[in-house]
């Protein structure tokens, strides 16, 4: 008998063939019971939210009917019509400064004050101040400097005292001043969270290499350059696609806090998308500038993932 | 316990000493400075609560009340004028019971992925956590249409059905990991002693998952809190109002009521997300870290 007969044999007397179909009913049987397990998570999942996101984009390509709804298939007309709406066109552009603002301010000072209040005595107190506005409700935030920025309100009040003559600035009232005003309650409520972030990072940085480098008479600066900084990246990097999907899509502060703004629907894409759906029931449209809103939000989190990898493979 | 060699560290303790000694003042004066900015407006919130109307209106923003009595009359017109029992209460129905099932579940289908060895078991966690790439916007038009054709559109059980939803994933995703790292010892001993997968599930799985499933828990609870997009959009009636779109609502009609009662109304809305990370400070903290990971 030759090898391959032998094998042949032996397989058949070990009874393989039983033991592979055996072995595909309990795949099979834990599939099952693992679908059950798994059943109200996938229902609601996808009912709810992966399901909505495909009606979403199908929509964009109808055209809206009063009485008939959206039965007709309308192409990439709603998607021409996005750059000749100045509204749409402002909204980008705010939502671009957004976009700035969000990866600079929260990180800079985040970063800053993580650094600041690291080694430093009592500094609980004081993280914990920085911390809190973050545990507020949006909505609440925005009320509150809504008032902060009111004519009569106390940013005005206090410049008045400051300088000494009277500061009257319509802080959310004016296209020049309230994109900044609204960027800063931003700045004000999210850099704690950064802070803290990265505080979590920065403690996980084993010390011996910073140890070493102390020893061979490193400087403080070098060390962060060279050691401390390349080694935050991962979290400084998590903490910055955090912070612009954040500022990206920013919708509670400018609702609350640009109520009484004539452009309000301009002051950023998701306002706008809101406003043409909700406000003047252009619902084909509006979906569509749901899908441009989505396609950014996708390509940051892949851009994400691909420095992600990078960045691994540095610090390794 | 185990020993905690790091805290033997003599050198660590040694340079900490010296840190100690050597912490310059202008560093304190700059922590005090820049606290002072975070701490302004909290000022400016803390007081206006207890002016009264008139009071609010002449008095310098940043001068203290005459005394705290007004505040009672605040909370009490803020409470009646912008209908905030009913909307809390709708609120904490929707955090409690959206936050609660979409743990259940997402502990469930963690359970699934993590210990069954079930066929494609990464592909069926994509699915499940696909649903936070999206931004919202993609799912309001939809869920509105779908909300009234169903005729569950402002009602509480459209608004807890969409809770449930959207707060599923991320704790699949934590659910998950945690999950993966627990000892089978117990599982497969209980599996040869013929026990099922529920009970498996349910009684040696679970109570192993209660702290990170806490932690999930106050997370979505008060995003859910928190949220006022939604429940503008798919429950804009006074019986499925939530807090936060209530107190859109009353600061929409700023000109019949004082900033001091909308103030009030602001900071007594923010009460229950502002006491839950107070009261559990270290599960928020470890639900960051689970964020981070």
């Amino acid at each position: 008998m030759d090898r391959a007969a032998q094998d042949e044999a032996l397989l058949a007397r070990i009874g393989i063939d039983e033991i592979s179909r055996k072995e595909r009913a309990l795949r099979r049987g834990r599939l099952g019971q693992g679908l059950a397990f798994m059943a109200p998570a996938l229902l609601l999942v996808i009912g709810l939210l992966l399901a909505p996101v495909a009606a979403n984009v199908w929509l964009s390509f109808t055209r809206w009917k009063k009485f008939a709804g959206f039965d007709e298939f309308a192409g990439f007309s709603n998607y021409q019509k996005l750059p000749s709406n100045p509204f749409f066109t402002e909204a980008l552009v705010n939502t671009a400064i957004w976009v700035g603002a969000s990866l600079i301010f929260p990180i800079a000072l985040g970063l800053g004050m993580a650094i600041f209040f690291r080694n430093m005595r009592g500094a609980e107190v004081f993280k914990s101040i920085v911390f809190i506005p973050r545990v507020l409700a949006p909505t609440s935030v925005g009320v509150l400097w809504f008032y902060i920025y009111a004519p009569d309100g106390l940013l005005n009040r206090g410049l008045s005292l400051v300088t000494g003559s009277k500061v009257d600035i319509g802080w959310l009232y004016e296209s020049t001043t309230v994109t900044p005003a609204i960027i800063a309650t931003f700045v004000w409520q999210t850099a704690g969270l950064v802070m803290v972030l990265l505080l979590l990072g920065l403690a996980a940085i084993p010390r011996d290499p910073v140890e070493a480098a102390l020893i061979d008479g490193a400087k403080p600066g070098q060390i962060f350059r060279h050691i401390t900084l390349p080694l935050l990246m991962p979290t400084l990097l998590m903490v910055m696609i955090l912070s612009v999907l954040a500022g990206f899509t920013v919708f509670d502060l400018l609702w609350v806090m640009g109520a009484n703004y004539p452009g309000q629907r301009s002051l950023a894409l998701a306002v706008f998308m809101y406003f043409e759906a909700f406000q003047k029931s252009n619902w084909a449209f509006g979906s569509a500038v749901a899908v441009v809103i989505g396609l950014v939000v996708l390509s940051v989190t892949w851009i994400q993932t691909i420095l992600q990898t990078r960045v691994d493979q540095m610090v390794r | 316990m185990a020993l905690d060699l790091a805290t033997l560290d003599l050198d660590a303790i040694a340079r900490k000493e010296a840190g100690r000694r050597r912490q310059p003042g202008w560093k304190l004066a700059v922590a005090v400075t820049v606290s002072l900015l975070w701490v302004v407006p909290f000022y400016y919130l803390a007081i206006s609560i207890f002016k009264s109307d008139q009071e609010y209106a002449l008095k310098p923003p940043l001068s203290l009340p005459k005394g705290v009595a007004p505040v009672l009359d605040n909370v009490a017109r803020a409470w009646a004028l912008g209908d905030m029992g009913h909307a809390m209460l709708n609120s904490a129905l929707y955090g409690i019971v959206g936050a609660g099932l979409a743990v259940l579940f997402a502990a469930m289908a963690a359970y699934a992925i993590a210990r069954l060895d079930i066929p494609g078991r990464g592909g069926w966690f994509m699915l499940i956590f696909a649903g936070t790439v999206f931004p919202f916007q993609m799912y309001l038009i939809p869920l509105f249409f779908g909300f009234q054709r169903l005729g569950i559109l402002n009602s509480h059980f459209g608004m807890l059905l969409f809770y449930t939803a959207i707060c599923v994933p991320f704790p699949t995703l934590v659910l998950r990991n945690f999950m993966s790292g627990l000892g089978r010892e117990m599982d497969e001993a209980a599996r040869m002693d013929g026990a099922g997968e529920l009970t498996i599930f349910a009684r040696i799985v679970l109570p192993n998952t209660l702290g990170p499933m806490t932690a999930v828990f106050l997370l979505q609870f008060t995003w859910i809190w928190n949220d006022m997009l939604f429940s503008t959009v798919l429950g804009n009636r006074p019986e499925t109002r939530s807090i936060m779109n209530a107190l859109l609502i009353f600061q929409g009609s700023y000109s019949s009521t004082g900033p001091n009662v909308i103030l009030t109304a602001a900071l007594v809305a923010s009460i229950p997300s502002v006491a839950l990370f107070f009261l559990l400070r270290r599960h928020f903290m470890e639900g960051l870290k689970v964020q981070q990971a």
